[in-house]
């Protein structure tokens, strides 16, 4: 037994930092749970929202109601990418991700695109498909009717067709994409510019196949919202990616620290934002076409605070909050835990930074232009602030004995001979 | 019970093998890849035609492969530029036919060329402008000629800064723990730090070098491998292997014997795989081999966990591979 309560006579070492409630693994793993559950509904509630405007979008076709469905699009991404924490560790959420916010994608698969963006390549012979435009398709030598798109045909037959990843046909990139066309402008500022008449009907329908645009588009945001569906309900008590982290919550705490390591560090301040400094290509970013990029990263990097800190704001204003992993730290090594809310803080600045700017007008994708001085210091700060909170993330795995936990049951430990056969 | 004695050997201060490690694997390798770049660059610079370079760039990958999977310190940032691959979307090659293209200046200036994509820089950029038979024909005097040795100075360049950073990390490494060290706090963390770079890098090597190409079974990938035109899948995967388990004894400070045992199977299985550039695997049979040669390293990967992480309870941490 590591944390004694209070009554034990640690109070002393208690009080010296972080008010410590005597939290324990359960509780921590249970406020956890009830995070995700909120962040999820958040996320199925934004999507709804999504998804009404999406309909009456195309129920009568303006510029108007284009507008009112980006709109609904962007707000969508603020609690789902506050959930993007509780992924890497977690199997049953990592097993499902790809359905949602897979990227990035080779959007010539879905719809009509720049000649610029040239066609098939070595690695994609589907990179150019465009389904919108293309009734009978043939996918990796087979025969594919796609007379009618329907969610089951995106998600059964085009979704990483030919076991191409880049082959995304579902989630929030490619409604992105349908409410938004390719972003033209290079390192300019500017999103993409799709216009409204594109899911018109009749005469004023431009780019041709306005209806099975439109059937596309309203099937896409349907999938989007059943494959949220169904994660917020893995997460309600006795759900099965609750169930991951609760059954064991000393275990649960390493696939919590995974999660928020995973993410800092190899996903958002390396695959996300040091590559596509280092690539100077502006669709190198991860809301591309609606260039919301900056604030799908900030709102990754507050998911990682939530999670520390035990509080998640929701979308209503209401706020759910418990004991979170900050107590278990702060009781077992109080400068530690000084340590780590620092370096948030010091993240949540450097993000909220480029957030400022993003807000500011400075887009993402001229942040990325070689030789943009301002905008390379303005990512890096991300970058930097990211990699060092999860050295601190290391030391708390360390401090909370995680390591030998999570030895538990494994062959190699258990047994180092049956490895090797 | 377990779980507190493994909490006792944490506490114990001794993992010895850090100095080692840096100093005899480390150290040397990034400055031998530094010379074979330097020898690039100047093979490049007398007569810049594919036939004539092609062979100077053998060994430079060969020194690459020895430390290129250590990601920690200026390699972690500084790979992306050198080796950037996978390159899923083609961004490299889009980039270089761009350049040729419109015959851009920056591929006729080094330092203007250092601010380019980094999919169109170092190696898999010598890949393909000296082995794609749409670009590998270009005559003396040409853009793309200049571009070649434009390409092979810039990676010189990065060689040479490469091995010039590692003295600042070195130093970094093998003073963990002391008052002045903010990198690493203890030589628990340097140990770790080199143990996960171990094991990502024999990671990278069953589930990407070797796992992009096979594909699934009834679609097997072969120009998914590593710089297949310069014939370099099977020796980067064996060079980068032989490197893990050189860096692994050095850092564990004794004889790894179960792990040398993994390794013989390893070079077994190397040893019987035909075609190093795995162009051959829509075959059956040479598909097979290279699949069981996948098999040999995840084996081999969880002997290292066992034989060196283990016993001093560790886990690997974070590494800049985690993402997906």
């Amino acid at each position: 037994m590591r944390l004694l309560p209070l009554a034990a006579g640690t109070a002393l070492a208690m009080s010296l930092a972080h008010a410590v409630a005597a939290a324990t693994p359960a509780e921590v793993i249970e406020t956890y749970g009830d995070i995700a559950v909120a962040a999820y509904g958040d996320s199925l509630t934004a999507a709804r929202d999504l998804q009404a405007a999406v309909y009456a979008f195309l129920a009568a076709p303006s510029a108007e109601g284009l507008d009112a469905a980006r709109t609904a699009w962007i707000a969508a991404r603020a609690p789902y990418q506050q959930t993007e924490v509780f992924r890497f560790g977690n199997p049953v959420v990592d097993d499902w991700e790809g359905k949602v916010n897979s990227w990035p994608l080779d959007e010539g698969l879905i719809d009509y695109v720049d000649e610029s963006y040239g066609g098939a390549t070595d690695e994609n012979e589907l990179a150019a498909l465009n389904v919108i435009a293309n009734p009978q398709l043939t996918i990796a030598g087979r025969d594919v009717d796609a007379t009618r798109i329907t969610p089951e045909l995106i998600a059964d037959t085009l979704d990483q067709a030919d076991g191409i990843e880049s082959n995304v046909a579902r989630g929030y990139h490619a409604v992105e994409f349908l409410l938004w066309g390719q972003d033209l402008n290079g390192h300019a500022p500017g999103a993409g510019n799709r216009p409204w008449t594109d899911f018109a009907t009749g005469a004023d329908c431009t780019n041709g196949n306005c209806d099975r645009r439109a059937d596309y588009l309203k099937a896409a945001t349907d999938l989007l919202v059943e494959d949220l569906g169904w994660m917020a309900a893995q997460w309600a008590e006795g759900g099965s990616a609750r169930e991951v982290v609760a059954a064991n919550p000393q275990a649960g705490l390493g696939a919590v620290l995974k999660g928020m390591g995973s993410l800092s560090y190899g996903e958002l301040a390396g695959e996300r934002m040091r590559l596509g400094l280092m690539l100077n290509d502006p669709e190198e970013e991860q809301d591309c076409f609606s260039d919301n990029t900056y604030n799908s990263h900030y709102y990754d990097g507050l998911g990682i605070q939530n999670v520390y800190l035990g509080r998640y704001v929701r979308i209503d204003g209401s706020t759910v909050e418990g004991p979170g992993l900050r107590d278990l730290v702060a009781a077992a090594d109080p400068a530690l835990d000084g340590e780590i809310t620092a370096k948030l803080d010091a993240t949540m600045a450097a993000l909220g930074a480029l957030k400022a700017a993003g807000d500011g007008g400075l887009s993402y994708d001229t942040m990325l232009e070689a030789g943009n001085a301002k905008g390379e210091e303005l990512i890096m700060a991300g970058v930097d602030a990211l990699v060092d909170q999860t050295h601190s993330f290391e030391r708390a795995i360390g401090a909370l004995g995680l390591e030998a936990v999570a030895f538990e049951g494994s062959d190699s430990l258990d047994s180092p001979d049956a490895v090797f056969q | 019970m377990r779980a507190a004695l493994l909490l006792s050997i944490l506490a114990s201060p001794a993992l010895a093998g850090v100095d080692e490690a840096v100093d005899q694997h480390l150290l040397p390798g990034v400055q031998s890849f530094a010379e074979a770049a330097e020898a690039l660059a100047r093979t490049a610079a007398d007569d810049c035609t594919a036939g004539a370079v092609r062979p100077a760039l053998q060994p430079v990958w060969d020194a690459w492969v020895a430390i290129g999977d250590l990601r920690i310190g200026p390699t972690e940032a500084g790979a992306l530029s050198i080796a950037f691959w996978p390159d899923e979307r083609g961004a490299g090659a889009r980039a270089l036919k761009a350049m040729i293209a419109s015959e851009d200046q920056a591929g006729r200036d080094p330092a203007a060329f250092a601010d380019v994509s980094a999919a169109a820089r170092g190696l898999p950029a010598l890949d393909l402008l000296l082995g794609d038979p749409d670009l590998s024909g270009y005559a003396a005097g040409s853009y793309t000629c200049d571009l070649v040795r434009t390409v092979a100075t810039d990676l010189a360049a990065q060689a040479e800064a490469l091995s010039e950073n590692w003295t600042t990390e070195a130093q970094a490494l093998t003073t963990a723990g002391e008052g002045s060290n903010a990198a690493y706090l203890s030589d628990d963390e340097a140990f770790r730090a080199i143990y996960t770079q171990i094991l990502s890098g024999l990671e990278f090597t069953a589930d990407t070098r070797l796992g992009r190409p096979l594909g699934d079974a009834d679609r097997p990938r072969p120009t998914r491998a590593e710089a297949w035109r310069s014939g370099r899948p099977l020796p980067n995967a064996l060079g980068s292997v032989e490197a893990s388990v050189h860096t692994a004894e050095l850092l564990a400070g004794a004889p790894l014997p179960k792990t040398e045992a993994a390794l013989d199977q390893v070079r077994r299985a190397g040893a019987a795989i035909r075609d190093p550039s795995f162009q051959d695997i829509e075959d059956p049979t040479a598909r097979l081999k290279v699949e069981i040669l996948q098999q040999r390293i995840r084996a081999l990967l969880d002997i290292v966990e066992a034989e060196v992480g283990s016993p001093r309870g560790l886990q690997p941490g974070f590494n800049s591979r985690d993402g997906d």
